[in-house]
């Protein structure tokens, strides 16, 4: 089968193995991210790698014992020990002075080892029917799961999508706030009970497409990624599933294409996800808060050349004099760059014209220039006054505030020290209304 | 100084609470009267909060027992109302301010009933009423100090509770926001609620509260703010650490010592 072939054959759907491994991979993806936010919410991300990783040797006893490969034994086994690993990190915390994150690492790494132990031998055990796929556990592979299975799988991860939706409530005010929870009378510890039960059972059955090693990434990146889009839990939740249902999607065809298991290739899809919204977002997003960083610094260069040239124009008591860059230079020493860019900047938005290197404001700009000396004359009076900090150990700090301070705060400023005339330096406070100014 | 009073509406009889096996309140006893604002007044880790978490059941408790009108907290829950320390959250939970009032109003509804139109009404009322209407909409993680506290205090109201239990509902809010908490609470007393507030400002517990309750570990003094709010009983309340009741706090933890038998 050539890889166009292969490629249409599994955007068809047609071949019902195909349809029902996609559908499975889907519904398992989404029910884990669904819980996932939660598990996030509630900070216990750790706990879902723990329980991932602990499913391992339970599924490997249930083999060995039973002999059988139905997953409902390997899911039983696989639940006791996911469970057994819980609940001895909440045993072994409260009972010692460890902290949980201790707890969790020790926990993680004993059941994990004891996994893998169990898994080589199996692989030694000549007594042992029908052991291959076994390994299918450590990254999983959704196409080589039975379509019997995938009822089991599928059901399972519509109950779980089910129960978040009528608990909702519980866990959104759990999550928030646990004392409070039980202050009006909910069953915090059922509830508790219950997310982790879900938790353990998204695992469960989410284990065999995606593999012990990397279904906590199925749990928690979801949830991380979609916090940054959105601020509003119904629609993290949502989103969520959504980016689930894409990683089940894409990471089942790109397991099928390649032949490889399907695990890495969700948590890649959702990786992907993850790092372009880390880095993208609108607000939260690391790009737009570089952006938004340099916004800043570019307002404080404009606002201190119009600072400066409003100064200048204080000193020869005509505020439309024209200056040219080694004029403003000597009154505000900046980088000379920075300096030129800001100018033209101001020019374009109609604060500054330019004739021939003579540089002049335009009304506007001088009544900003003007806006700013006397916020910085405010505040300056404000720390003496108030703070009691000495007039010469005030300036470096009103150069800074005079960016920040808005409209609101500026009416609360003047009320407050009652419209002084000037500044601890004795400077006059230039207010718009003085026709002086 | 401790004054009984008659027809109590809290009753807490020989409260003994440890942490981790540390003892940290000691045969606390005394009853509060209804219609009141009292003020539990005491230094830092004289054990405040730890008072009404136990008597919220937040807190195991090692010894004695706690009546809420005469009957155990979970006959009267829907009663009660608590208002943690606005430190206690992660306040940038994906929730608006709506979202939050309106879990002041879960109890009534219980696990599964979703919140009808009447309770989201409630909440908005709520809202009104600590001026945080405009802000209906707003992401709680934008929200300063005091308009935090009022989300709180707008979640408790939204309980229409009889009891309310405030945790340090002053601690780091602006002055119009105190002083605006402080109305409502009077409003709420004058409708003859009981508010029971964790503070530690003593200037401006002198005029808020109508009842004082003085905790250093184990209550120096309950009682009406005339009666109770003088030098000595401040003295010693303040007044040093009662530092052999703290040694063999420290004595019982490090060895593992059960409090009692």
């Amino acid at each position: 089968m050539t890889v166009f072939g292969a490629i249409s054959d599994f955007f068809n759907l047609a071949d019902p193995l195909i349809r029902n491994v996609v559908l499975g991979t889907v519904l398992l993806a989404i029910s884990s991210a669904m819980v996932g936010c939660f598990t996030f919410l509630r900070k216990r991300a750790l706990v879902g790698d723990a329980v991932s990783h602990a499913v391992l040797p339970g599924i490997c006893l249930a083999f060995m014992f039973q002999g059988t490969k139905d997953p409902f034994v390997l899911m039983i086994g696989a639940f006791v020990t996911g469970w057994l690993s819980l609940w001895l990190i909440d045993v072994i915390t409260s009972k010692t002075k460890l902290h949980e994150d201790t707890v969790i690492g020790l926990i993680l790494s004993v059941f994990f080892g004891i996994g893998t132990l169990l898994l080589s031998f199996i692989q030694q055990m000549d007594s042992l029917p029908d052991k291959t796929g076994l390994n299918h556990f450590l990254f999983g592979s959704a196409v080589a799961i039975s379509n019997q299975d995938l009822y089991a799988f599928g059901g399972i991860a519509v109950l779980l999508i089910i129960s978040v939706l009528i608990l909702y409530k519980g866990f959104l005010v759990l999550s928030f706030d646990e004392a409070y929870t039980r202050t009006i009378g909910f069953p915090v510890k059922l509830l508790k009970l219950t997310l982790t039960t879900l938790t353990v059972l998204a695992v469960v059955v989410g284990i065999q497409a995606v593999g012990v090693v990397l279904m906590a990434a199925m749990l928690i990146t979801p949830a991380a990624t979609t916090r940054f889009w959105t601020p509003r839990l119904p629609l993290m939740i949502l989103f969520s599933a959504i980016l689930g249902a894409l990683s089940g999607f894409f990471g089942a065809y790109g397991s099928y294409i390649t032949n490889s298991p399907t695990g890495p290739w969700m948590v890649m899809v959702l990786s992907m996800a993850a790092v372009l919204s880390f880095l993208f977002a609108p607000k939260k997003g690391i790009i737009s808060n570089l952006i938004r960083q340099r916004k800043y610094r570019a307002q404080i260069v404009e606002e201190n050349i119009l600072k400066a040239i409003y100064q200048l124009g204080e000193q020869h008591s005509k505020f439309y004099e024209e200056y040219t860059v080694d004029h403003l230079l000597d009154r505000r020493p900046m980088q000379p760059l920075k300096l030129t860019s800001g100018l033209s900047r101001l020019k374009k938005q109609g604060y500054l014209t330019n004739q021939s290197g003579q540089w002049t404001f335009s009304e506007q700009g001088k009544l900003r220039g003007q806006r700013l000396v006397k916020l910085h004359r405010l505040w300056e009076l404000y720390l003496t006054t108030y703070l009691r900090i000495a007039p010469d150990h005030v300036h470096d700090d009103a150069d800074t505030i005079e960016h920040i301070i808005t409209p609101e705060l500026e009416q609360r400023l003047e009320k407050l020290l009652e419209y002084p005339e000037t500044d601890p330096h004795e400077s006059v406070i230039p207010y718009k209304s003085n026709p002086n100014n | 100084m401790i004054k009984h009073v008659d027809n109590p509406v809290i009753e807490v009889h020989d409260l003994t609470v440890s942490y981790s096996s540390k003892p940290v309140l000691w045969g606390v006893d005394f009853s509060l009267p209804a219609g009141t604002i009292t003020g539990i007044i005491g230094p830092n880790g004289a054990g405040k909060s730890t008072l009404i978490k136990s008597i919220m059941g937040l807190t195991s408790m090692s010894s004695g027992y706690i009546k809420l009108f005469d009957q155990d907290l979970d006959d009267v829950r829907l009663k009660i109302s608590y208002v943690p320390q606005r430190e206690s959250v992660d306040w940038d939970f994906p929730a608006s301010v709506f979202d939050i009032v309106l879990m002041g109003r879960y109890g009534r509804l219980g696990l599964f009933k979703r919140p009808r139109k009447a309770d989201k009404e409630a909440a908005l009322e709520c809202l009104r009423d600590v001026g945080m209407e405009a802000y209906k909409d707003r992401q709680i993680s934008q929200l300063s100090g005091g308009q935090q506290q009022r989300v709180f205090l707008a979640r408790a109201l939204a309980q229409d509770a009889d009891i309310y239990f405030m945790d340090e509902p002053f601690a780091g809010v602006d002055a119009a926001t105190e002083k605006a908490i402080m109305h409502l609470l009077r409003q709420m007393r004058d409708a003859g609620k009981t508010v029971v507030v964790v503070h530690h400002d003593l200037q401006s517990a002198q005029t808020y509260f109508d009842w004082i309750l003085l905790l250093n570990m184990r209550l120096v003094a309950c009682g009406p703010i005339d009666e109770v709010f003088n030098e000595k009983l401040l003295q010693e309340t303040y007044g040093g650490k009662l530092t052999l009741l703290s040694d063999v706090s420290t004595i019982i933890e490090n060895k593992g010592f059960p409090t009692r038998e």
